[in-house]
């Protein structure tokens, strides 16, 4: 790994101050498990000139219950999220979410911050000294297109095309249909709005902006999270999904379904939630809520086998929440 | 992981290159007039097998690097060196990380665990590998070791089950994985034992 400056900041304002000197130059480090990453394999073509470590900000790292609303701070540890009782008992899609993350190792390091942060997982964008300089590093072409596209978006390219390598946070789904609000150094957004961002970043921050809290108001109904993935351990979703649903009398009231690894921002699968509104839960609803799902699905060359695997996922995941006696 | 010579310390203003952070600090005074740039880093204090270090370290240093190149404590290795193996664990604080994916300049104040603190302790765990014979080439068994030694410090008595959550994290190309439950519940009793021994009726 090169050498860079390293900065442990004391304070949010002491990391925004010294990110906006850097102008882009410099790059967050929480867990440091997907930025190292990207440092070693020197995958970009600009390396960083400075790290600057939020670690050190004292009161980042909790999980608060008031009101029913759950607050986590940024630098809180995944491990931590997965085991926490209040978050188990209120937001199971939020819990297994985390429980389900890459392995052990790297959920007592990672941060729920840099897991919504993450970068994305394109083997040509990830290829050790920017082999291949696609579209997302400024590059002329995208290689997956024509190429190995097996792991890649089945619902088009970015919000500004061309690019289509998929978002593959597990938090990110069940953040979205839990409705969190993800709240920064400067402003508090949806975190559905988090991550409407063209192809050349993966989230709305500013060069010297940092998470600093993620909010869940109180949930409505049981949510849940379903995750298929090709080994049970460290391994990245092939694709995920979260759903919560409110219940009255036995018909759907609201309903949030969110996918993800299946496009470049979390998919928010509102074709599905549609089919549910007003109607019981039960495997004829949730199997069309399912094929509503994948109706927009256009999958490139390989990645077809996706597509029902979506489906499935959602089907799941709405079939789980029909526990109304649980919240 | 090859570590870079001549660090290099560009200034955010001019993106003139220094050796040194002092060089660096020394020129966002004089040249830009502005404050400088909060503490940058470079001494650390922590502990590893309750011996307590006060070192230099450069910022591209893996806490791997420093615990296995440049302080000798070899037990740990790197397979992966990308957080995807498990063969590197050390316990910071209690929780068991991969020390290829964590900067030896952000450890200050931790207090580490490696696999010789453990051995030399005489962890059951040491006996109960050795006699299970969980191991083929023995390259990932100390990150094994390191993960269980964390397990059972938090949770003395876990299951079948509990073990292999914790220990999924771990890899073996060698494919010894059944006996590493077996080893671990035969360690776990004896230091169950060993506690009810010690704690006076
Ligand atoms: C082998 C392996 C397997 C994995 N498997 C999975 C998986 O199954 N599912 C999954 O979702 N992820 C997986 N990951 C990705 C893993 O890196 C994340 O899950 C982890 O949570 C990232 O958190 P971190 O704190 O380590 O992030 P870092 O590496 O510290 O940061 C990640 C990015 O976010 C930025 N960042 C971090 N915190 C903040 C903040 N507070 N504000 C602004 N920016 C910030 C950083 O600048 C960086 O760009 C895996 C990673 C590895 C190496
Ligand atoms: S999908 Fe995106 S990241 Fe991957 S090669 Fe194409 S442009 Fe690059
Ligand atoms: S060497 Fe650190 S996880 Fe593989
Ligand atoms: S014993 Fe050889 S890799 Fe595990």
């Amino acid at each position: 790994m090169r050498s860079f400056a390293h900065f442990n900041a004391a304070t949010v304002d002491e990391a925004v101050s010294v990110l906006r000197r850097y102008g882009g130059k410099a790059t967050v480090i929480a867990g440091g498990t997907d930025v190292l990453g990207r440092m070693k394999d020197e995958i970009l073509p600009a390396y960083p000139e400075a790290l600057v470590n939020i670690k050190t900000i004292p009161g980042l790292d909790f999980i608060d219950e008031i009101d029913g609303v759950i607050i986590i701070g940024a630098l809180t540890r995944l491990e931590d999220i997965a085991l926490n009782r209040a978050v188990q008992a209120s937001c199971p899609a939020l819990a297994e979410a985390a429980r389900r993350t890459a392995s052990t190792h790297l959920r007592e390091m990672g941060t729920i911050g840099g897991n919504i942060c993450q970068d994305v997982r394109c083997w040509y964008y990830r290829n050790p000294d920017n082999r291949f300089s696609c579209l997302k590093k400024g590059g002329g072409r995208c290689y997956a297109i024509n190429g190995d596209n097996r792991y890649h978006s089945i619902f088009g390219g970015s919000v500004d095309q061309g690019c289509y390598a998929v978002h593959v946070s597990d938090m990110a789904p069940a953040l979205v249909a839990l409705d969190a609000a993800i709240k920064t150094s400067r402003r508090e957004v949806r975190a559905e709005e988090f991550f409407k961002v063209g192809m050349l970043r993966t989230t709305i921050l500013d060069d010297d902006e940092i998470v600093t809290e993620i909010k869940i108001p109180k949930p409505v109904g049981w949510s849940a999270f379903f995750k298929f993935a090709l080994r049970k351990a460290i391994d990245f979703p092939i694709v995920n999904c979260a759903a919560m649903m409110a219940l009255a009398e036995g018909k759907v009231t609201e309903a949030r379904i969110c996918l993800n690894a299946v496009h470049g921002t979390p998919y928010r699968a509102r074709k599905a939630e549609e089919v549910m509104i007003g109607v019981s839960i039960n495997e004829d609803t949730a199997e069309a809520a399912g094929s509503a799902a994948i109706s927009a699905a256009i999958p490139l060359t390989k990645n077809g086998y996706m597509v029902q695997i979506a489906k499935t996922m959602v089907k799941r995941a709405i079939l789980a929440c029909n526990c109304p006696d649980k919240l | 992981m090859a570590v870079a010579a001549k660090p290099g310390y560009s200034c955010p203003y001019c993106a003139t290159s220094f050796n040194t952070v002092d060089d660096l600090k020394d020129h966002v005074l004089k040249v830009h007039g502005t404050e400088a740039l909060p503490r940058p880093e470079g001494y650390v204090k922590l502990t590893v097998n309750g011996q307590a270090w006060e070192l230099e370290v450069a910022p591209n240093w893996t806490l791997f690097y420093l615990l296995h190149d440049q302080l000798g404590y070899t037990g740990a290795k790197t397979f992966c060196d990308r957080g995807a193996c498990g063969s590197c664990t050390v316990i910071i604080d209690g929780r068991p990380v991969l020390s290829c994916m964590t900067l030896a300049i952000e450890c200050d104040g931790k207090n580490i665990e490696t696999a010789e603190g453990i051995a030399a302790a005489k962890h059951p765990l040491i006996e109960a590998y050795v006699k299970h014979h969980a191991m083929q080439c023995g390259y990932c068994t100390p990150g094994f070791v390191v993960t269980a030694k964390a397990l059972l410090d938090r949770n003395p008595d876990p299951t079948v089950e509990e073990i292999k959550e914790a220990l999924a994290g771990n890899l073996c190309r060698c494919g010894t994985y059944p006996q590493h439950p077996i080893a671990i519940i035969e360690a776990a009793k004896k230091v169950l034992a060993a506690r009810s021994e010690n704690t006076p009726a």
